[in-house]
């Protein structure tokens, strides 16, 4: 398990921050690149893949801080906004796997050209983990890969979505109209579904029909984190068999739990953050390289 | 319909560029929008507030390139605490608007991208917050779009939501298991006994107690708005608790207004709700409201625009 590292949440850049625009195909793609302290030579690269749609706002500040902890640890970090996301071009409805695959390569590259490292660092959170699983053969070599609370099985993880969307008319009151499957034979026909203000689209969800983070890594045995954010005891099942079957292939795994379920699909005020969740990221990064 | 990016759109966006904005906490980044050069220039920059600065599906970002593209300079930015800024992060309160960030944002834009005259556009804390600007910059302020906000202390809009429940919403709320639920929370049971408390003592036949006090901050940075030139809309949807307190404003600061003060405050109250935007089609009705309420600022337009003011909604109240 993971050493827990006593660090404060960083309300000041460690180093400079550089907020820029970078180009991913024919559109501006938004990023930060956090400059590291010195002091850590030949350090890599970290990447950081954000998640899919309301879950790139409410993961955001924990994302912003666990850069500046891997900048004061000496790391230098680029964050960057997928296509549709945030502040960068282009329509979320267009989002696909491959889409955010390229967008994730291209801010490889300027991570590379911007911070002078040889090798990256992945770190994916949740939709993001498939993200930078995917990236990570295709791109600069890696030197290791964490994940935060990872999508196993995006069939799922929709699911989970219109469940929730379902839990919440119950919650207020109304009875639903309509089940899980009713809501997915909409979004095949009618190619969207609002899931709580945002839009469920079919083109993302058919970009993914057949895709497992275990088989996006099935040939990767680097270094890797896997951060459970869940009200569990345990390892979820999935997790606990990615780590398996990382370890049987000789892949050095360290995982962690974090006994806490965010509201993946609300704001909250304060957002959303787990000082223990960055300690131990950057704890592992130091541990790393 | 979800927002498809438009050639002027995405022209505006290849013009953005970050801005990072110091203050006392530290860096505030925000991104800047340049207003279209090939279009009359408004001579307005709309600052749109929220946290983080794109807002719940993209509206602020999609707002900023629009009305970039019509002619306004556009500003939209993380607060001290969020997103990309540095600061202390901590929970926000309307009634503790973050107005140093909100006047530091203005004057910057003013001294480094000669921003003279602003329209300030926010929801619940970030209309507060939005509000507050006048108590330093009045002057420089031409609109203000403030949606769903409260004005009474937070204790005090619980009170005043509880007084239109009855014993019937309680006996609905008893056969949510959600509720139960979630009075694991220690805050949950305060909620619940203040409205139980509340709903008892109307059916005790308690005298009501006469409309609770406004906040001190919202009377001050009204009292601001007032005093300047600009012009407002006030929105909120019938079912927004926020309304409720709302209501205490127009019965007692809004009875108070001047011919020419109501000349330039606007009140819309729609069906339904308007805090939160959670639901896709008020969220695009509400967001094309507010666009459609500065874009009407732009001294080229003679006229003022349609309204669209959704379905079978109609406005309590509309002055000016």
């Amino acid at each position: 398990m993971t050493t827990q590292a006593s660090v404060a949440p960083l309300d000041r850049a460690p180093a400079p921050e550089t907020p820029f625009f970078f180009p991913s195909g024919d559109r501006p793609l938004y990023a930060v690149h956090h400059a590291p302290v010195a002091g850590r030579a030949n350090a890599p690269v970290v990447v950081h893949c954000h998640s899919l749609g309301v879950e790139q706002v409410t993961c955001y500040r924990a994302e912003v801080l666990c850069a500046r902890a891997a900048a004061a640890a000496g790391f230098p970090v680029l964050r960057y906004h997928a296509r549709g996301h945030g502040d960068s071009a282009g329509d979320f409805a267009d989002a696909t796997l491959a889409r955010l695959i390229e967008d994730a390569l291209a801010a490889a590259r300027e991570a590379l050209r911007r911070s002078g490292a040889t090798h990256v660092i992945w770190l994916g959170v949740r939709f993001g983990a498939l993200v930078a699983a995917s990236a990570l053969p295709l791109g600069p070599p890696a030197a290791g890969l964490a994940l935060w609370e990872p999508v196993q099985s995006p069939r799922d993880y929709f699911r989970a979505q219109l469940r929730g969307l379902l839990y919440s008319q119950v919650a207020e009151g109304r009875k639903p109209t309509e089940t899980v499957d009713d809501l997915f034979a909409r979004l095949d026909r009618d190619g969207a579904v609002d899931v709580h203000g945002y839009y469920l689209h079919r083109a993302l969800a058919d970009s993914v029909r057949d895709v497992t983070l275990a088989r996006r890594l099935e040939t990767w045995n680097g270094p890797t984190f896997l951060a459970q954010i869940e009200q569990r005891r345990s390892l979820a099942p999935a997790h606990a068999a990615l780590a398996e079957a990382l370890a049987a292939r000789g892949a050095k795994v360290e995982t962690m739990r974090v006994p806490e379920e965010p509201g993946w699909h609300m704001v909250a005020n304060p957002a959303w953050t787990s000082p223990e969740l960055v300690a131990a990221t950057a704890e592992w990064l130091r541990a790393v390289a | 319909m979800p927002w498809r990016e438009s050639a002027a759109d995405l022209d505006r966006a290849r013009a953005e560029r970050p801005i990072v904005v110091p203050s006392a906490f530290g860096g505030l980044v925000g991104i800047y929008t340049p207003a279209a050069p090939d279009v009359p220039s408004a001579g307005l920059c709309a600052v749109l507030l929220t946290r983080p600065r794109s807002h719940r599906n993209r509206m602020w970002v999609e707002g900023a390139r629009r009305l970039a593209a019509q002619g306004f300079a556009c500003f939209r930015f993380d607060y001290h605490g969020t997103g990309d800024s540095e600061g202390p992060t901590g929970p926000l309160d309307p009634n503790r608007p973050y107005r140093d960030d909100i006047v530091t944002v203005l004057r910057v834009l003013r001294a480094q991208l000669g921003g003279r005259r602003f329209v300030l556009c926010g929801a619940c804390f970030d209309a507060r917050t939005a509000l507050s600007a006048f108590a330093d910059e009045a002057d420089a302020i031409a609109g203000l779009m403030f949606m769903a906000a409260p004005v009474v202390e937070l204790d005090t809009l619980v009170r005043v939501d509880a007084d239109r429940k009855d014993w019937g919403h309680l006996a609905r709320s008893l056969r949510n298991p959600y509720n139960w639920k979630s009075l694991a929370s220690a805050g949950r049971w305060r909620y619940m006994a203040t409205v139980i408390g509340r709903v008892a003592r109307r059916s005790l036949g308690a005298a009501p107690a006469g409309d609770p006090p406004l906040g001190a901050a919202f009377v001050e940075h009204f009292q601001a708005l007032l005093r300047s030139r600009a012009r407002a809309l006030f929105l909120y949807g019938r079912d927004d608790a926020e309304y409720e307190s709302f209501r205490i404003a127009e019965r007692t600061a809004f009875a108070k207004l001047t011919p020419e003060q109501r000349a330039r405050l606007e009140v819309e109250v729609w069906d339904g709700t308007v805090h939160g935007f959670l639901e896709m089609k008020r969220q695009r009705e509400t967001f094309e409201r507010a666009l459609g309420w500065i874009a009407a600022l732009h001294p080229a337009r003679a006229a003022a625009p349609a309204r669209t003011i959704p379905g079978d909604a109609t406005p309590s109240a509309v002055a000016g």
